[in-house]
């Protein structure tokens, strides 16, 4: 009986605890302080980091002085007055605040006391019936760091403070708190209300985790439908209640079309679990009832599931306008999701209130078009995605960040533009709209294009634009300045040259003509003859059918022989006719005529030495394979999925190289394909595909001719790659590597020839090389070597065996990189290198980088002169030190699957004969005489109906935030492949009063309750009677 | 004094006991309510059936002329499709939505790229055939399988053209290990495509 009562009394108290613990649960910001910035110097080439820190002090005797209501001047002074002279201080004074304010009643007065007895005042001040609390005054200051990132050269240790004299401080006042934002104040959707658009009469869809029915915030949820497998069509995570907030909520935290149709489609279960089948069944759905504006705040790394990108395009196929996060993997370059990356879908990055880039906002260009290609401008338009206000699924509001934020932002306001052009009927179709969200978004200073697009979200005058829009066709990026930085980076990091690899531009159009469409003809080039325009040659290739209502344009631009020696700039433009079927009720064919402007800067071909070719064909990537992560020890996300280019996860090391003087060009098809006798080394990464036995044999030859190599191999080890598969549980298979790190089988065939070989087993570790700290990460070790060659050697763990389960923990002498002269009698032969581990140039999970390490690599293969680090180190006796197997090809690998050198008809598989290689057609060029603007940038600009269609535009009321701070709220992590997601904690921001009685009456009880059960002789007989009537009870109710 | 009469009055056995449950219930009244306020059981996710009868295309229909303008497949990137059956090149699609029946390489209930499994490679030909009169026997078969598996999208088709729109469209029916298709040369069937057992392979 007694045990009884006391358990009964503990799962009170355990209740009690459990509400204590949620009311207490403070969330805690994320310290998203330090971003990067790009340097606004021309052709940034150096990246800086920003460190924002806050500190906050106490002013010496001031002290806000706060009242329990509005008073006027002199009735706040004679309060102060009357408290201060009864307790006796005589040297004070009242701050005088002069701003419009001060002619209106306040409720605080800032008080400076000087005397000795302060406590005794203040103790005064607090008494007074018209007094509610007095305060120490604060100052808050706000301290930027900008140091540029250590990177190459000279410096030991990325974390010393050389930089400390670089620092500037940047001081004042700041509040303490931001102001909670509505969203769409901000973006001015305040102003279409007014005009009396609201949304109505627009179908929105919002693909997420679902949503209650009764969610207070919303006034018109349509229809809701279940494509999971779990019974419930409500939302228990929050993110689907949030993001159909900030598109349609009523109340509290406002989104932006509260009277649109909402349809909600939950395709996420609360434990976030997804698949492609139930997205193409609720996408179907959504079709079949013309939904106008479709949220999709998700995305994934596999633009190659072709079930999932074609019904996408399907949708917009059917005028459905998409709207998707562009993801959250920044700062990193190369990590844009799918479906955000396609050219029909408006991908939306995220930024904060200081108009920065978040730093969580994925970018790059589009790795579609690896190797031969190059990507698309990605995302299309950034807006806020960082401490946004919005519905939260218990009722209230939260505040969260993250590009699934940004998305629904744009979402938002596309249905609210969309109820304000109904009149406008066709007209308004996925492209027209796209078209003017980038006409109207306004461009962020001293960022890129890849990172912002066309810029921040502008909706007013979006508004105005898609008001008085005609349908046309138009292009994404508008023009092509190469010499215009930053927004044109890289492009303009690097001048053209006669005898370069062809730049190439990715363009996409956008034609508002019609759902297919083609283009009339042949793009035309005319140069511009007194600036120059001969000396460019263009040639453009294009999708042959523009659909769904877009297509894309391959511009290659390359210099003639004539400009071999000149300096300046080049202009001219590409011209050609978008023509699609007549609309509804037209006879006409629709027609629409787009110009490009072309600028670039030629300088004269550099010198050899300074020419790196970099090996972009032997690359290969998830999606389509698993191709596992070059760093081992990162083991929360297993794939190689960022395109290994020198402009994504590359970036850095290319900015380094450019910053050393270094022209660096991307060889996109096989070796047979290059003139090696226009450059200096021949740079291959971490190669996963295999090499044409015709690349092997032509590049032995280039080496005798001159051409130095430097390989930077990775791990391979046939037993830990079969220990990495994993159960994938998208697709719902086995997913087994089908190379290690990288390809070590097919570089030693490459090397061959000179006797150099890599071996099987992954070593780690960190050593020094003279005064460099270096961080090896799970990289491969020389086997085979020339006996006229420098080797280095250092100590390091065999990691191979930790992963299998056979750690020794010994340290092996590891010979790591390998430096030789072929046929070192004669110095007009080519130098190699070959190095175990690619980490250390890679941005993605770096951990310290070794460009230092390039750059002496570099100055040995294009001088021939050997740096002193590697003749200190040159380590003699090294052969036999870490004994290792010949690396082989894993028995049953599927690389010829995902191979663009080998093939499997019948048993193994086996080299293709060598693609011919690529060839372009260049356009024709039509001699121009005029001149064009020296900038080429204005806002784009969209053909109208007439020019007297006037929308009253409100004044420009750009709200600035105090704090500073990247991502002051909770984060959204968005995922539908291969990602854990981060989850999101909740944020009641409004007072529960449910919760707070239940609190006060628990306490209650609980005092009643160990007051009944102590275990006086008295209250135990209470106790028990009291049990015995419940056990009487529950008896006489059987 | 009023004061210990209170302490003495709340001090009784039964007082504490009405306390204690009228608080429990109130707790327990208010846990569930804020459970529920958003989470209501009336919730669950309800058998999903037709509310109105379906609308097969009559044989009248099938050799009217198209005056009244044509709904059709909307999307094609070369061809479309409209409800009477045509398959025309977009050049051939007339003012009021209907292919141009007498314009060059246009016909009437093409099934052209079908194979005898009903699922087609190109979707606008799956559209076409499917409005085939002959097809209604299949057809039948798919509506009463879907509403035997409470399938919304089909439970959600007026009539025979929106059904044809609807199941020739690629579904959770086209996919093997969710990011590639069954059959990538037949993606679009009208009829019912038979279970495909998924194996382990890569």
């Amino acid at each position: 009986m007694k045990s009884t009562t006391i358990k009964f009394c503990s799962v009170w108290l355990a209740i009690y605890a459990s509400i204590t613990a949620v009311i207490s649960s403070e969330y805690s910001p994320e310290n998203d302080n330090d971003g990067y910035i790009e340097s606004p110097i021309c052709c940034n080439l150096t990246t800086e980091r920003v460190e924002v820190n806050y500190t906050s002090k106490i002013v010496e005797n001031e002290y806000i002085v706060m009242f329990n209501g509005y008073y006027t001047d002199e009735a706040r002074l004679n309060y102060i007055n009357t408290a201060l002279n009864t307790s006796g201080i005589r040297k004070w004074k009242v701050l005088s605040r002069e701003n419009p304010a001060s002619d209106y009643p306040s409720d605080f007065d800032v008080v400076v006391i000087e005397d000795s007895d302060k406590m005794e005042g203040l103790n005064a001040l607090n008494k007074h019936p018209a007094v509610k609390r007095v305060t120490a005054q604060r100052m808050v200051s706000r301290t930027l760091k900008i140091s540029p990132k250590q990177r190459a050269g000279r410096s030991l240790n990325s974390n010393s403070k050389i930089n400390a004299k670089n620092q500037f401080r940047h001081i004042n006042r700041r509040l303490f708190r931001a102001i909670p934002r509505q969203i769409t104040s901000v973006l001015q959707a305040d102003s279409l209300w007014n005009m009396g658009i609201t949304g109505k009469g627009v179908k929105v869809a919002i693909f997420d985790t679902g949503l209650s029915k009764n969610h207070p915030h919303f006034r018109k949820i349509k229809e809701r439908t279940n494509w999971t497998n779990e019974k419930t069509y409500d939302d228990g995570l929050g993110h689907g209640t949030f993001v159909a907030g900030v598109i349609a909520s009523s109340k509290e935290c406002l989104g932006f079309a509260p009277d649109a149709e909402l349809h909600i489609f939950k395709v996420f279960t609360n434990k976030q679990v997804s698949y492609t089948s139930w997205f193409l069944d609720a996408f179907n759905y959504a079709i079949l009832k013309k939904i106008n504006v479709l949220n999709l705040s998700i995305g994934g790394p596999d633009f190659k599931d072709h079930p999932f990108v074609d019904k996408v395009w399907e949708l917009t196929a059917n005028r459905v306008i998409m709207v998707s996060a562009i993801g959250n993997d920044g700062p990193l370059y190369g990590t844009l999701n799918n479906p955000g990356d396609q050219m029909d879908v408006i991908g939306v990055g995220g930024i904060n209130f200081e108009d920065h880039i978040a730093k969580f906002s994925s970018r790059g260009m589009t790795t579609w078009e690896l190797p031969q290609g190059y990507g698309r401008v990605k995302p299309d338009i950034v807006t806020y995605g960082s401490a946004v206000k919005g519905s939260h699924n218990k009722g209230g509001c939260r505040s969260l960040s993250g590009t699934s934020v940004a998305s629904p932002v744009v979402a938002g306001a596309i249905t609210l533009l969309a109820s304000g052009v109904l009149h406008r009927g066709d007209v308004i179709n996925p492209a027209s709209v796209k078209q003017a969200l980038m006409a109207s978004a306004r461009r962020l200073p001293d960022v890129n294009m890849f990172e912002q697009g066309h810029g921040k979200l502008n909706l007013m005058k979006a508004y105005q634009i898609l008001n008085s829009y005609t349908p046309q066709a138009s292009l994404s990026p508008s023009y092509i300045d190469l010499s215009e930085c930053p927004y044109m980076w890289p492009y303009c990091t690097q001048p053209l040259y006669y005898t370069s690899v062809p730049v190439i531009v990715n363009v996409t159009i956008l034609n508002a003509l019609g759902v297919s469409g083609r283009i009339v003809g042949k793009p035309q080039w005319y140069p511009y003859t007194p600036q120059q325009g001969h000396l460019l040659e263009v040639a453009v290739t294009h999708s042959e059918i523009l659909w769904p209502w877009s297509g894309w344009m391959g511009v290659y631009l390359s210099v003639t022989k004539e400009g071999a020696t000149y300096e300046g700039l080049a202009q001219g433009h590409v011209e050609f006719t978008v023509e699609s079927p007549p609309g509804d009720g037209e006879t006409d064919v629709r027609e629409s005529t787009v110009k490009l402007p072309v600028r670039a800067k030629i300088i004269p071909v550099p010198p050899k030495q300074k020419r790196i070719l970099w090996d972009q064909f032997h690359n290969l990537r998830y999606p389509p394979g698993y191709f596992p992560r070059d760093n081992l020890k990162v083991k929360n996300y297993p794939l190689d999925w960022n395109g290994d280019h020198i402009h994504t996860n590359f970036r850095d090391m290319y900015q380094n190289l450019r910053n050393k003087g270094y022209y660096v060009e991307v060889l996109g098809s096989p070796f047979t394909c290059f003139d090696a006798s226009q450059y200096g080394t021949l740079l291959i990464v971490d190669p996963e595909e295999e090499f044409f036995p015709e690349e092997i044999m032509k590049l032995k030859r280039d080496v005798d001719a001159g051409l130095s190599v430097i390989v930077f191999a990775d791990w391979y080890n046939v037993t830990v790659m079969k220990k990495v598969k994993f159960y994938d549980e998208n697709t719902r298979q086995w997913w087994m590597p089908d190379t290690g790190g990288a390809n070590v089988p097919a570089i030693n065939e490459l090397l061959a020839s000179w006797d150099i070989q890599l071996g099987d087993r992954v070593f780690e570790g960190k050593y020094k090389l003279n005064e460099h700290e270096v961080y090896y990460a799970s990289g491969n070790s020389i086997r085979k070597f020339p006996k006229n060659g420098v080797v280095v050697a250092r100590q390091l763990t065999d990691y191979g065996a930790e992963i299998i389960g056979e750690s020794d923990g010994f340290l092996y002498d590891v010979p790591v990189l390998g430096l030789v002269q072929t046929k070192s009698n004669e110095k007009k032969s080519g130098r190699i290198i070959v190095y175990g581990d690619s980490n250390c140039i890679d941005s993605s999970h770096l951990e310290t980088d070794c460009y230092w390490l390039l750059d002496a690599m570099l100055e040995y293969t294009s001088t021939s002169h050997l740096p002193n680090v590697f003749k200190d180190n040159n380590f003699k006796g090294w052969e036999g030190i870490a004994d290792t197997d010949t690396p082989r090809r894993m028995e049953g690998n599927r690389l010829y699957r995902y191979s663009n050198v080998l093939e499997k008809s019948l048993g193994e598989a086996h080299a293709k004969p060598v693609p011919q290689c690529p060839r372009l057609a260049w356009s024709q060029p039509v001699p121009l005489n005029v001149s064009a603007p020296s900038d080429l940038y204005q806002s784009q600009k969209l053909l109208s109906l007439s020019d007297d269609v006037h929308v009253a535009l409100p004044a420009d009321n750009n709200i600035k935030d105090a704090s500073g701070v990247d991502g002051n709220g909770d984060f959204i992590e968005w995922n539908w492949r291969n990602k854990p997601a981060g989850a999101a904690t909740a944020r009641p921001e409004d007072f529960d009063l449910t919760v707070t009685v239940l609190v006060v009456l628990s306490l209650a009880v609980i005092y009643y309750s160990v007051r009944w059960c102590k275990p006086k002789p008295k209250k135990r007989k209470l106790c028990k009677r009291l049990l015995s009537i419940v056990n009487c009870r529950r008896t006489s109710s059987v | 004094m009023w004061y210990s009469a209170f302490i003495r009055f709340i001090r009784r056995r039964i007082i504490l006991g009405f306390i204690f449950l009228l608080s429990f219930s109130y707790c327990g009244l208010s846990y569930l309510k804020n459970a529920g306020l958003f989470n209501g059981n009336d919730d669950e996710v309800a058998a999903i059936k037709r509310t109105q009868p379906f609308v097969w295309r009559s044989l009248q229909q099938h050799n009217a002329s198209d005056d009244d303008g044509c709904r059709n497949s909307v999307q094609g990137k070369l061809l479309i499709a409209d409800d009477r059956g045509y398959l025309c090149p977009r050049a051939e699609l007339l003012r009021n939505g209907c292919c141009n029946s007498l314009g060059p390489g246009v016909a009437q209930y093409d099934c052209d790229t079908c194979r005898p499994n009903n699922c087609c490679t190109i979707y606008e030909h799956c559209i076409s055939c499917c409005l085939q009169p002959d097809k209604k026997e299949v057809l039948e078969s798919v509506l009463g399988r879907a509403s035997e598996q409470n399938n919304v999208l089909i439970a959600s088709v007026a009539d025979h053209f929106e059904l044809c729109l609807a199941k020739c469209r690629t579904s959770s029916q086209s996919v093997r290990h969710e990011n590639s298709y069954r059959d990538p040369e037949a993606k679009h069937c009208f009829g019912d495509v038979a279970a495909v057992n998924v194996d382990g392979e890569v």
